[in-house]
């Protein structure tokens, strides 16, 4: 009998142990034009979709810059008003999720464990309900930011658990959940650097808000095939549209420059001299952290 | 009884230790090694078979980099691979900015770190010294 119930535990710690993931990638060109086709959109390979998402920058980078300016933590930025045991569309989940793995990001960088365990659960609930809850290592996570001295385990967890259901998403017909997935926290991200900068305007954090003119395009591009998708999906194509205009009159120009190399413990040192430079007035900043605010708010109030 | 237990505990302890890192070995490794003050951001595990010619970098993929961050892209290889991984970033130009490998000296490194100025989309181009086969693993963190 003791020996069944060894048998038992070990096997279980084995199926614990044991989780598997897989990943691939392929090279894609990015279109130069501001305009994106739908047709174009739609001839997207799930491995270009997957260089997409990886050009959307992470909230974990954002929670860093705030970190460098000294920009001290503010509970206020998160999204608290959303309860994730109200009844809602898988839409409605997949986006709460993105907005919550941003949060999370914030929450880490900041080592605010009490506060993540809360951002845990709605994760946990949120995930499992749109049946990905498998590929989010909560206890791991869970008992990462109870521990504060780890703080590199616990990113690579956080951000590894959310690749998985993303890669999971994709490979099974259900790219739609990935995209609101992606776009949730692209919105969350946006939201916590102009919210922040409204706060403390510094010209670091409103060069990066006017540098994500850059990957607009890919977002617009990842939900485009959708757009068509019934009301959640056409209001959510909207929103982007508008932050799109939005961006119009934001120039980004660069200046040319060598790159510099030095050898330094083992490794390479380089310094890009090449710089991009961001031309975005006060009305224009203004203009997007008012559309930025309008938009996510109406999202996460939308319980 | 006793040793039963003490075997159960050690079972315990491997498997929650085992908790904080990645299926893969490698790929958790590599992101520990990354150094202090490295805070995770991607990785990328490559596999390639020996390359019929020596010539492009095989694996692609993209990212996006950000002005005033300074990144630090990691390499590490399999016991396993006959080459050792390399890595050549690409700016939305098409031009090196930055390669782990000089192939003035032969020269390979172990890890680069890059302070972008520019934010932009870059191309991550992988493969093994001299199109070797090989398997590895390539990490993106940055420094605080």
């Amino acid at each position: 009998m003791k020996g069944k119930a060894i048998l038992f535990v070990i096997g279980v710690i084995f199926c614990i142990s044991c989780r598997n993931s897989s990943k691939k990638t392929e090279g894609f060109v990015f279109p130069e034009e501001d305009s994106i086709p739908v047709s174009e959109a739609e001839k997207l390979s799930p491995e270009a979709i997957a260089d997409i998402s990886r050009n959307i920058s992470s909230p974990v980078e954002i929670a860093n810059l705030l970190q460098t300016l000294q920009v001290p933590f503010s509970q206020q930025y998160l999204a608290t008003s959303i309860d994730p045991e109200k009844r809602g569309t898988n839409f409605d989940k997949a986006l709460k999720l993105g907005i919550f793995g941003a949060d999370l990001g914030y929450l880490n960088m900041y080592e605010k464990t009490g506060s993540s365990l809360d951002v845990l659960s709605s994760i946990r609930k949120l995930a499992e309900d749109i049946k990905v809850g498998q590929f989010f290592d909560f206890e791991s996570i869970k008992r990462l930011s109870q521990n504060r001295s780890n703080l590199d385990s616990l990113l690579f967890i956080s951000i590894d658990s959310y690749n998985k259901i993303d890669n999971y998403l994709r490979s099974n017909d259900r790219g739609q959940l990935s995209a609101l997935m992606i776009i949730g926290v692209w919105i969350e991200g946006q939201y916590l650097a102009t919210q922040v900068v409204s706060q403390y305007p510094d010209k670091m954090l409103s060069d990066r808000i006017g540098e994500q003119k850059i990957i607009l395009n890919d977002l617009l591009l990842l939900i485009s095939p959708y757009c068509n998708h019934g009301s959640e999906f056409r209001a959510l194509c909207s929103d982007l549209q508008k932050i799109r205009e939005a961006y119009k009159p934001v120039r980004i120009t660069y200046t040319q420059g060598t790159p510099v190399s030095e050898e330094k413990n083992g490794g390479l040192v380089v310094t890009q001299t090449e710089t991009s430079v961001v031309e975005m007035s006060g009305d224009q900043l203004s203009t997007i952290i008012e559309i930025t605010k309008n938009i996510r708010n109406r999202l996460i109030e939308n319980n | 009884m006793r040793k039963k237990l003490c075997f159960l505990f050690c079972l315990l302890t491997i498997s929650l230790t085992s908790f904080g890192q990645s299926d893969d070995p490698l790929v958790s490794n590599c992101v520990m090694n990354a150094g202090p003050g490295a805070r995770y951001l991607k990785d990328f595990k490559i596999q390639l078979g020996k390359a019929p010619a020596p010539g492009e970098l095989r694996y692609k993929a993209n990212m996006s980099l950000w002005k005033n961050t300074k990144y630090r892209f990691t390499l590490c290889n399999s016991d396993d691979s006959e080459g050792k991984l390399i890595l050549n970033l690409k700016d939305d130009s098409n031009k090196i900015v930055a390669s782990s490998f000089d192939q003035k000296t032969g020269k390979t490194y172990a890890f680069i770190d890059f302070l972008c100025n520019k934010s932009g989309i870059y191309q991550l181009n992988y493969d093994f010294a001299e199109g070797r086969q090989g398997s590895g693993v390539g990490v993106v963190s940055m420094i605080k």
